[in-house]
């Protein structure tokens, strides 16, 4: 079919770009640097987890039996998370506004390729990009896990890490959007910076609120979810609120892509 | 293959283009020619489907550009005034792209990426990056991707620009070549490589198409405006006055050849007048002395001219000077 093979030549592009890119090797080094270091002081420093278990232990206050990895995978993907806001500006910039100032988005408004689907494309490569950004995470993790006793089950670091993924889809998404608006890579990180400083407060702002406004703010609030998800609450709500985002990007793409065509001089 | 009718596009309270009017029928190369500004690029970008016009129509092999935008983009190869290309990609990389997202088939492809280097010699720089590319290589990469997957319709924006004058040449073949299998529609503003290459030229200005026809003929109606270059000692204004009154000159334009006591004068005559023994005569009989005298011909250049330079009605004292659009009716071709 040609749009898959249309959508498969646009994320080949995109994914291939990346790693060609200086920018991404640098977002990717400092991923690497900063996501090891928080490992490492999670699980081995003396204020992470192992010694605060051997503490709690020696100390001979009764405690509840403590799932080590489980509490671990809790705080490093919650940093994780907070860093994955961070560097999704950085990726996203590009995404449309590199093709603005060169021009190729004239090649691309030309061919016979719908808006929609360059747009689907540039997300799947991206979040590629993305992934193979967490593989040495995993095998990180991987490692640390084997040692684990309790074993650990594999669905939990699975549930954990898809939804890392999909935060990270949901912010890619919003983010090409903002990228499709501006000629600027510089101003469409920025944008993306203020959006996910947005959803942050309003996750807070609506945990200090009472009910109603509470729930109403958690339903749709990105982070909790991504928190749901990670503690292993697997409910399909928060698929859909993940799903949601990811396609309000892909649509606002599209929309502002061809409203450029009523603008152009 | 295109026609185009009534087409128009405004920004905002400025048209662009008003009323453009023609068509290029299959296997022709049509020639599109007019200042800066003149509204090519639009025209070429609203065939292309890359801006909507804001009103008129136009239909590229069969298709409305505008209703049917997908069927018309599967048939085009368009390149644009700066060519698309990623400067990070390689030639072969960045045409292998084009290719797909222009459906060619995956066992086309090699194929046709393959003739597409080779018709753009582009032979030796298929593994460089293309940030890397000097301005004629970049220029022949955008060429490659219009062609490389075999449209019907070509539609090229000044498709010479910043190349050296073999460059020039070979695309000039290279378009020469691919006509009659191909429609083209190139924008230029170099007037030689018009006469060579295209079958029909359409002028354009100041947003309105005000001659569509082949090269030759439009010189052919300029053919009756012969001249003469004349080179004279001991120039005067009663000689041009003389030279005014003699019934067959329109126009005699003076030039003092510097470092010398000699003038030029560039005479230009009416319809298929030809008063060279009166001009020769007056010259003589002023007292000037004759040292050369040729007919002159008029070129695509005069034509061009011509037809998109505003005529200025002399100043007086008391009238303010107005601009008219002063293309002369006579070579207004209806298509």
């Amino acid at each position: 079919m040609t749009l898959l093979a249309n959508i498969f030549a646009i994320f080949r592009k995109e994914l291939q770009s990346y790693f060609l890119s200086p920018l991404a090797y640098v977002v990717a080094g400092l991923f690497w640097l900063l996501s090891g270091i928080v490992f490492v002081y999670l699980l081995l420093s003396p204020n992470g987890i192992i010694q605060e278990v051997a503490i709690g232990e020696q100390s001979g206050i009764p405690m509840p039996p403590v799932d080590v990895a489980y509490i671990f995978l809790l705080r490093y993907l919650g940093i994780i998370g907070s860093l994955t806001s961070f560097i999704v500006p950085m990726l996203s910039m590009g995404l449309y506004a590199e093709e603005r100032k060169n021009g190729t988005l004239e090649l691309l408004a030309t061919s016979p390729i719908t808006n929609w689907a360059v747009a689907l494309g540039k997300l799947l490569g991206v979040l590629m990009f993305y992934i193979t950004l967490l593989i040495p995470m995993l095998v990180l993790e991987l490692v640390a896990f084997a040692a684990a006793d309790p074993p650990v089950p594999p669905a939990v670091p699975l549930v954990a890490h898809l939804g890392l993924i999909l935060l990270a889809a949901a912010l890619l998404s919003l983010g090409m959007f903002l990228s499709s608006l501006t000629q600027s890579n510089i101003i469409a990180a920025i944008l993306t910076f203020a959006l996910v400083l947005l959803l942050a407060i309003m996750d807070l702002v609506g945990r200090q609120l009472g009910q109603p406004y509470e729930g109403a703010i958690a339903h749709i609030s990105l982070i909790k979810h991504y928190e749901n998800l990670v503690q292993g609450v697997f409910d399909s709500s928060s698929l859909f609120v993940f799903a949601s985002y990811i396609i309000l990007g892909i649509f606002l793409t599209a929309q502002s892509i061809e409203i450029l065509r009523f603008q152009r001089s | 293959m295109i026609e185009v009718e009534h087409l128009s596009k405004s920004y905002g309270p400025h048209p662009a283009i008003e009323d453009v009017f023609f068509t290029v029928e299959p296997g022709e190369i049509l020639g599109f020619l007019g200042p800066n500004g003149a509204g090519k690029t639009t025209t070429m970008r609203i065939l292309s489907g890359y801006l909507p016009a804001s009103s008129g129509t136009a239909r590229v092999a069969g298709y409305d550009v505008h209703t049917q935008s997908m069927a018309v983009r599967q048939r085009i190869g368009y390149l644009p005034e700066n060519p698309p290309l990623y400067n990070e990609m390689t030639v072969l990389g960045y045409l292998h792209f084009v290719a797909r997202i222009k459906g060619v088939s995956a066992g086309d492809r090699r194929k046709q990426v393959d003739l597409a280097i080779q018709q753009c010699n582009l032979e030796t720089e298929t593994q460089t990056l293309i940030g890397r590319l000097s301005k004629g290589f970049r220029q022949r990469v955008g060429l490659a991707q219009a062609i490389v997957h075999n449209p019907p319709v070509i539609i090229l924006d000044e498709p010479t620009v910043g190349l050296d004058p073999r460059q020039i040449m070979e695309v000039r073949k290279l378009i020469k070549g691919l006509a009659g299998n191909h429609t083209i529609i190139l924008s230029t503003h170099i007037l030689p490589e018009v006469s060579m290459t295209c079958d029909r030229v359409a002028i354009i200005n100041h947003g309105r198409i005000v001659a569509t026809d082949a090269p030759d003929t439009l010189m052919e109606e300029l053919i009756g405006r012969l001249g003469y270059g004349v080179e004279i000692g001991g120039m005067s204004q009663l000689l041009t006055q003389k030279l005014m009154a003699i019934s067959g000159v329109r126009e005699v334009q003076v030039e003092d050849i510097p470092d010398s006591a000699r003038t030029r004068l560039q005479i230009t005559c009416h319809g298929e007048t030809e008063p060279g023994s009166a001009i020769a005569n007056a010259i003589i009989k002023s007292g000037c002395q004759l040292h050369e005298m040729r007919r002159t011909r008029p070129t695509l250049e005069d034509v061009f001219l011509e037809l998109t330079t505003e005529e200025e009605p002399l100043p007086t004292v008391d009238t303010p000077i107005d601009k008219v659009d002063g293309d002369d009716p006579e070579l207004i071709v209806d298509p």
